[in-house]
């Protein structure tokens, strides 16, 4: 019996260390794709694509909503590491370049230490839009959901503005590191308030509606879409994590929207 | 079917789209993917609606017709296509149907309340619409990824 035990165990080849960096940047890739919004998938396909590229014979990973968990091996040898996950946003950029890397990746271009350099690269250098731009368009596309919402046209302007102004404010507050749940709430109370206050003087009879659409740039999408998707994909743990986040968000968002209505009720 | 009125909401579900790829951080030259993703979107909920169907038939329709479109023209385009079903479908997404829901259960709890059962059936009709659309939407995005899947992401 212990003879048998002793076949499973491997012999120390010395290529165990080179086990661990390897390990460590397929978890990072796998890290950055996930808080770039990708689903369960994705970071299941990219975390093999790294691993397998840079030498790995068998890659399996458990995909969490807070952590990864990877277990590669090469010959007789084998690890197991954890990586914690960071807020889960969007950033479609960085998830193209990440997928782009994982090509050159596959294709044998690079090193682990040279794949860990374009990690690190990418992090600091994939260009994001400017503030100013994201207000603008968030604050179209919010009037744009207003008129979807049949918001009138003299409710459309205020949208905009409320939500332009509301985006502004949320970037300046998850640049500070404030709760994200709590700045749902401040951003849909001042976006509403500001929102209920324009269409109110604009002259709109849609003011309950253009309030609601300036609030619009908080609804969670991404994640409530991958949430299913994770389900359907085989991962109902981290689809049902996700979908517990956004019910918590929307009731955060409501609460600032009645604080908005009963503030605005008092003003008007 | 009132043409200008299917335009409108075309062009809105564009620029919702679009703003919302901005949001997303996706790069200006890939931009007009959204924009056109969220206008087929529009259009197919819209004429559905326009035939009489419900809300979460509709958005089913339209989240299939984007998700298999998607599906079609994923080698073109140099975005994700997890990240293009989504943008494109965020229009139809029933944001403020869920607002209304969670107000709707805030009130239920208020002493001033004067017709307490008409506020939870309200709020419950709220709530299952948020949830069925949801439901639909998601759905109709997984059926051609499931079916015509070859490589997840792009």
């Amino acid at each position: 019996m212990m003879d048998a035990i002793e076949t499973l165990i491997p012999e120390d080849s010395g290529s165990a260390p080179a086990l661990e960096p390897l390990a460590m940047v397929a978890l990072d890739a796998g890290r950055m794709l996930m808080e770039a919004g990708a689903n369960a998938n994705s970071v299941d396909e990219i975390v093999a694509q790294f691993a397998r590229g840079l030498g790995a014979d068998r890659v399996d990973l458990r995909v969490g909503y807070a952590s990864l968990a990877i277990t590669i091996g090469i010959g007789a040898n084998g690890i197991t590491r954890m990586r914690e996950v960071g807020h889960l946003g969007v950033n479609q950029r960085l998830d193209q370049e990440l997928w782009h890397l994982a090509d050159r990746v596959t294709r044998g271009e690079l090193t682990v230490e040279q794949t860990r350099a374009e990690l690190t690269r990418l992090t600091t250098k994939t260009p994001r839009h400017s503030a100013l731009v994201m207000a603008f368009a968030v604050g179209l596309a919010c009037a744009a959901f207003g008129r979807l919402l049949k918001v009138d046209w003299a409710g459309t302007g205020p949208v905009f503005l409320a939500a332009g102004l509301g985006q502004l404010v949320r970037r300046e507050l998850l640049t500070r590191h404030v709760n994200v749940f709590i700045c749902a709430t401040v951003v849909s109370f001042l976006s509403s308030l500001l929102g209920g206050i324009g269409a109110h003087w604009a002259g709109s009879e849609t003011i309950t509606t253009a309030m609601i659409a300036s609030i619009l740039l908080l609804v969670p999408g991404v994640p409530s879409v991958n949430a299913q998707s994770d389900i359907l994909d085989g991962h109902p743990t981290l689809g049902s994590a996700r979908a517990v986040t956004v019910a918590v968000i929307l009731i955060f968002v409501a609460a600032g929207l009645w604080f908005g209505q009963v503030l605005f009720g008092k003003i008007f | 079917m009132d043409l200008l009125f299917l335009l409108h909401q075309t062009v809105c579900g564009a620029i919702a789209a679009a703003g919302f790829g901005v949001l997303f951080n996706i790069g200006f030259r890939s931009l007009p993917w959204c924009a056109a993703s969220g206008a087929v979107a529009l259009a197919v909920r819209t004429y559905c609606l326009g035939l009489g169907w419900n809300l979460e038939a509709a958005s089913f329709a339209a989240a299939l017709t984007v998700g298999a479109a998607v599906q079609v023209l994923r080698a073109r385009t140099d975005i994700s296509q997890n990240a293009l079903d989504v943008v494109g479908c965020i229009p139809m997404v029933p944001g403020s149907f869920a607002a209304k829901a969670i107000l709707g259960m805030f009130a239920l709890t208020s002493t001033s309340n004067v017709d307490a059962s008409e506020t939870l059936i309200t709020a419950v009709q709220y709530t299952l619409r948020v949830t069925f659309t949801i439901g639909a939407i998601g759905t109709g995005l997984a059926i051609p990824t499931l079916l015509l899947r070859v490589r997840v992401s792009r």
